[in-house]
């Protein structure tokens, strides 16, 4: 198809546009809403893998030791950390600087921890983790031995939450594009609807041009221009709704935590994933328009 | 033939030589509307062919049906103008879909409406001109593409008569240029007029050439 038979099909689908706003409207608003749910999805997915990912970047093991650790017991396991190249610094807590932090983390608890005859937490050893070495299946084995370690009363692996997390949030997203999926199937149908209406509404041109000759193409183009141009702007007002209800939010989350804004790192649908939202959103008005203009033959 | 065993058109046979001017007349429910429609390749004959220029045209495809309908120029009883396109735009929308330059576009649709004296109302909308010059826009329509064939179903069947013989000259002055033309009327006076070949039908039936 030459530019030319594009810049008529546009023409043409504009004009239809502009004809019938009020049922345009509708369809739009309906591809939006089926949007609007994947992007919310979208935007919390991408939310919790930002939050995976650092808390990740920033992924311990916190090896709390016995109180009656031996000497010899304290040099194998610190022979233990020196040889899994994954361990990128590690600091001794002792059970004084363990009971300091306390009081400083929860001011409100404190009075009780002072009450008590002899400060109850354990010495410890915060072992922070090199990502690029952190291979999931060795730091298992490695979490282990390390468990099973003589003088070691617990190991806290943050990487296996972090895990289950990451499970949680591509659950989501798999809930996402299914819920999504059958609303935008929902849309389709309502953007044929619509399309056929318009098409309807110039059945006697069509007609005419089928008369003069007018390719089969040419006929089912400004329909199907038509409804990737309601899809269109189906995703950009989805887009902005979500834009603005990812504000909203944000301020609301930021103000529950007490958190500042980088402390949060709370952030919109990155470029490319907005731009699929508008590919979808464009697709789903491509597929209803087609199917609408399968009855012109 | 319709369903039940109802033929519209039956036993015809006709042949039109290329730039011949035929008038095809009959009354009302004879077949001269099916016959004009077999010829567009609107409808598919049940039994026997059409053939325009050697080409039987149940055999073509839709794509090539359209191509076909590109050179062949149709008029009708009642315009069938665009209500919302002006007279410039419903002219030159032929020319626009059949894939010409803008620059072409302009040209042959200019040249065609001032052959018809239609220059002065090309940003008219149908509904602003009267019957005559709606059938002349019509006509415009139909030949700004330079089709081979012109067929027209009762074209001034709206019209005075008046108005009607003007429509009929200038079928007869755009056989003049070579273009084959077939009209389709009931109207013997026009005929008588006009001065060419018929063709009648009745009940389907080819009954009389003159």
């Amino acid at each position: 198809m030459t530019a030319h038979w594009l810049t008529y099909c546009l023409d043409e689908a504009i004009a239809s546009l502009r004809r019938q706003r009020v049922s345009v409207l509708l369809s739009v608003l309906t591809i939006a809403a089926a949007l609007l749910v994947l992007g919310g999805f979208l935007l919390v997915t991408v939310n919790l893998d930002r939050a995976v990912s650092r808390w990740s970047a920033a992924a311990e093991f916190s090896i709390y030791l016995a109180d009656d650790i031996s000497p010899e017991q304290r040099v194998a396991l610190n022979t233990l950390l020196d040889g899994q190249p994954a361990v990128a610094s590690r600091e001794y807590i002792s059970k004084a600087d363990a009971a300091l932090r306390f009081r400083r983390d929860f001011p409100d608890l404190a009075a009780g921890l002072a009450d008590l005859a002899q400060n109850p937490l354990p010495a410890s050893i915060d072992v922070r983790l090199d990502p690029a070495k952190a291979d999931g299946a060795a730091l298992e084995t490695f979490a282990a031995r390390v468990t099973a370690a003589g003088g070691v009363a617990d190991v806290r692996f943050d990487r296996r939450w972090l895990e289950r997390l990451g499970r949680i949030a591509a659950g989501v997203r798999w809930a996402g594009w299914i819920l999504g999926a059958v609303l935008l199937a929902a849309a389709v149908l309502t953007v044929a609807t619509v399309v056929r209406l318009a098409l309807h509404a110039r059945r006697d041109e069509v007609d005419i041009m089928q008369l003069m000759g007018a390719p089969i193409g040419l006929l089912r183009g400004p329909l199907v221009v038509e409804g990737i141009l309601q899809g269109g702007a189906g995703a950009l007002v989805s887009l902005g709704a979500l834009y603005g209800g990812f504000l909203l939010a944000r301020v609301r989350i930021l103000a529950a935590l007490g958190a500042t804004p980088d402390a949060a790192d709370l952030g919109f649908l990155p470029p490319g994933m907005s731009a699929l939202v508008v590919v979808i959103g464009m697709a789903v008005g491509c597929a209803g328009g087609y199917l609408a203009a399968r009855h012109v033959r | 033939m319709y369903g039940r065993g109802i033929y519209a058109l039956r036993d015809v046979s006709l042949v039109v030589e290329k730039g011949e001017f035929v008038f095809l007349s009959g009354p009302s429910g004879a077949g001269k509307s099916t016959l004009l429609r077999l010829l567009l390749r609107q409808e598919l004959p049940t039994e026997g062919s059409v053939k325009v220029a050697g080409r039987d045209l149940a055999k073509l495809t839709p794509s090539q049906a359209q191509t076909y309908r590109r050179a062949v120029g149709f008029v009708f009883q009642d315009f069938k103008l665009i209500a919302t396109k002006t007279v410039l735009d419903n002219v030159g929308l032929v020319p626009r879909v059949l894939g010409a330059t803008s620059v072409q576009q302009q040209r042959r649709t200019f040249q065609v409406l001032k052959w018809l004296g239609l220059q002065h109302r090309m940003n008219a909308y149908p509904l602003e001109l009267s019957g005559g010059e709606q059938q002349r826009v019509a006509i415009a329509r139909a030949l700004v593409n330079e089709p081979a064939l012109i067929l027209a179903d009762e074209p001034t069947g709206n019209l005075d008569p008046d108005l009607s013989l003007e429509i009929m000259n200038l079928f007869r002055d755009i056989n003049a240029r070579g273009t084959t033309v077939l009209v389709a009327t009931h109207n013997r006076e026009l005929m008588r007029h006009v001065g060419r070949r018929a063709v009648s039908l009745d009940h389907g039936h080819l009954v009389e050439t003159s």
